[in-house]
């Protein structure tokens, strides 16, 4: 879940405790560690929000109190009267579980008739017909590289890295495998590098098992792959200002952006947004093409003309 | 006075309990000193609490009264609506909810999941990153009650009846039948500008068997007008990785270099360019001659801007 910052809002501590006291009355007593650990509470924020609930009830509170108490590091709840169910599903959660459901019967390894998709079925029949669908096509990769993840396996593969434009052969070992902004990734160790990299799968020309198999990763649940915007907010990779004309706006709307300002009479926005590698930003430059114009940095005002001149020189035409 | 938390605990706790619509008065007078005295301090106290409780997704239903008390709003829970509806999962399906939940790490799922009696599982090596955009959840309602949806797209007003949603290249398009234009449109759900206004539900059917998936082609180079194609020429290098995506029907031509010759559609020229230079120096169109002058026009205009 989304780390917390602060006290907890009040929405947020209602929100919860309308889960809480129902999950804890169909079950009567719960260790105070087990159940701040399932609802992701602190010992002392579970008591201090079970404690206000035990004053809550109806009127005239005394006899109709919700009736829960801790003793010995145990919550016991009493004779269940009040918030005896959860709240239903808000439209967010309705779309949240929806749409991850979905996506998951795209994963590799997904079983089309299996209790994920009868799970989806019973959801949609409470939420009404969902209407979601996830369409994310797995290059033939996906489903060796997700058993490598389980086996810890050795993989020999040959990989073109578009950002330097060069075929590579190493050895890998499959840590985590991500979808984002429609292509599939493997975050991998890397015998060339010695470090964790990540991928993207369907570069890979080859792959085969060596016979490997590694120790699992160390503190495995730590490997969390970048989600939205979290790709190159590191510091060190450098940025590119842009201005690009309306036919160049998909670029701003496909590539997470560092910067932008906007000038809605001419629909010609100015963007900041990281650079992979060199070699990334001349292609996207191409794409482009007369639609956009490196501000900043100078040393890449003729980036653009420059790939283009190279990719003439295929075409045999000498430019003037 | 009580603490905020507390006093709307026992408001939801009286408003799910009540047979009858409460008005504001009667409110207060069952909940005694937990109000501010004075009409405006405690009507302010109130709202707050009647927002906190909307804000987690209480269903608050208001009536105006009439009789001795005419024109005030009275206000109930409908414990039906408020609860939960059984799902009646087995053990393995709440499981492999969850597996799905823990794979597209989203903290309202994982909410969600925690009402249906799972866990906050986040511990999946298989993960997908959905876009998420504040329209979707209401859009999906919009869909499942049939309601027709009014919005502005591109500075113009639309009305549509929605089917579908569609994630596709990274992108949700919502797909239905188009008022304006009397036939099935596709929009971005990102570009669409502001918020949304749902109709009344059951106005319209959803044909059966409708597949948002052939709607538009999934390929951003068929997007265009007719089924122009182009041939391209690729190195040695690059042939695997191209007839893998394209297939090997597409190739029309081996080369002595491992190269090989594909066609491949060009309807969409934008997208067909696009395609193009992200094989960079390996890929060259040979043929037909406007598509390849073209593009050395579009290489030109920038080769000569510096």
């Amino acid at each position: 879940m989304t780390p917390r910052r602060g006290p907890r809002r009040s929405a947020e501590r209602l929100r919860r405790l309308l889960v809480m006291l129902p999950w804890l009355m169909e079950r009567g007593e719960v260790p105070v560690a087990e159940m701040a650990a399932r609802f992701e509470l602190t010992e002392a924020e579970l008591i201090g929000d079970l404690e206000l609930a035990a004053l809550c009830g109806l009127p005239p509170f005394i006899d109709e109190m919700i009736d829960v108490f801790i003793d010995e590091g145990v919550v016991f709840a009493g004779l269940p009267r009040l918030f005896t169910k959860p709240l239903r599903l808000t439209a967010p959660e309705g779309f949240a579980l929806l749409s991850s459901g979905r996506a998951a019967m795209q994963l590799p390894g997904a079983d089309p008739d299996g209790a994920l998709a009868r799970a989806l079925d019973k959801l949609a029949g409470v939420l009404g017909d969902d209407g979601v669908v996830v369409d994310v096509p797995q290059p033939p990769a996906t489903g060796d590289l997700a058993s490598a993840v389980n086996d810890n396996a050795r993989l020999s593969v040959r990989y073109w890295s578009a950002n330097r434009d060069e075929e590579t052969e190493r050895e890998i070992t499959p840590r985590s495998i991500f979808l984002d902004r429609g292509h599939w990734y493997v975050i991998a160790d890397d015998s060339r590098s010695g470090e964790s990299r990540t991928f993207r799968i369907d570069r890979f020309e080859h792959w085969e098992r060596t016979g490997v198999i590694d120790a699992p990763a160390k503190g495995s649940s730590t490997i969390v792959p970048p989600s939205g915007d979290q790709w190159f907010t590191d510091g060190d990779v450098p940025s590119v200002v842009l201005r690009l004309a309306p036919q160049a706006r998909w670029a701003a709307e496909r590539y997470p952006l560092r910067d932008e300002h906007h000038d809605d009479t001419s629909g010609v926005m100015v963007v900041s947004m990281a650079v992979a590698s060199e070699q990334w930003l001349r292609t996207l430059l191409l794409r482009l093409g007369p639609h956009a114009v490196v501000l900043e940095p100078a040393e890449w005002h003729d980036l653009g003309a420059d790939a283009a001149r190279q990719l003439l020189e295929r075409y045999d035409v000498t430019d003037s | 006075m009580t603490d905020q938390l507390e006093r709307t605990t026992n408001l939801l706790a009286l408003l799910l309990e009540t047979r009858v619509p409460l008005t504001l008065d009667d409110i207060v007078n069952q909940l005694g000193d937990q109000y501010p005295a004075g009409h405006t301090a405690m009507r302010g106290a109130f709202e707050r609490d009647k927002g906190l409780l909307r804000d987690v997704g209480v269903p608050i239903e208001t009536a105006v009264l009439g009789g001795t008390h005419a024109g005030q709003t009275a206000y109930r829970v409908d414990r039906d609506r408020y609860e939960l509806r059984d799902l009646d999962l087995t053990d393995d399906e709440r499981r492999a909810l969850q597996v799905a939940v823990a794979a597209a790490r989203t903290s309202e799922a994982e909410f969600g999941m925690l009402k249906l009696g799972g866990v906050a599982d986040s511990s999946a090596s298989i993960t997908a990153n959905l876009p998420q955009l504040e329209l979707l959840p209401s859009l999906r309602e919009a869909i499942a009650a049939r309601a027709t949806i009014d919005f502005r797209y591109h500075a113009a007003p639309r009305s549509l009846q929605p089917y579908a949603l569609l994630l596709r290249e990274g992108f949700w398009y919502v797909i239905g039948h188009d008022l304006g234009h009397l036939e099935v449109r596709t929009y971005r759900v990102d570009r669409i500008e502001g918020s949304i206004e749902q109709g009344e539900g059951e106005a319209f059917e959803r044909p059966d068997n409708f597949d948002p998936r052939t709607v538009f082609p999934a390929d951003p180079k068929e997007l265009g007008e007719g089924s122009q194609t182009a041939i391209v020429r690729i190195d040695g290098t690059r042939a695997t990785f191209v007839v893998r995506e394209l297939g090997e029907e597409s190739v029309v031509r081996r080369l002595a270099d491992n190269g090989v010759e594909v066609e491949v559609p060009c309807s969409n020229l934008d997208a067909f360019r696009s395609w193009l230079f992200g094989w960079g120096v390996h890929a060259e169109v040979v043929a037909p001659a406007d598509v390849r002058d073209g593009l050395v026009d579009w290489l030109r205009s920038m080769a000569s801007r510096s």
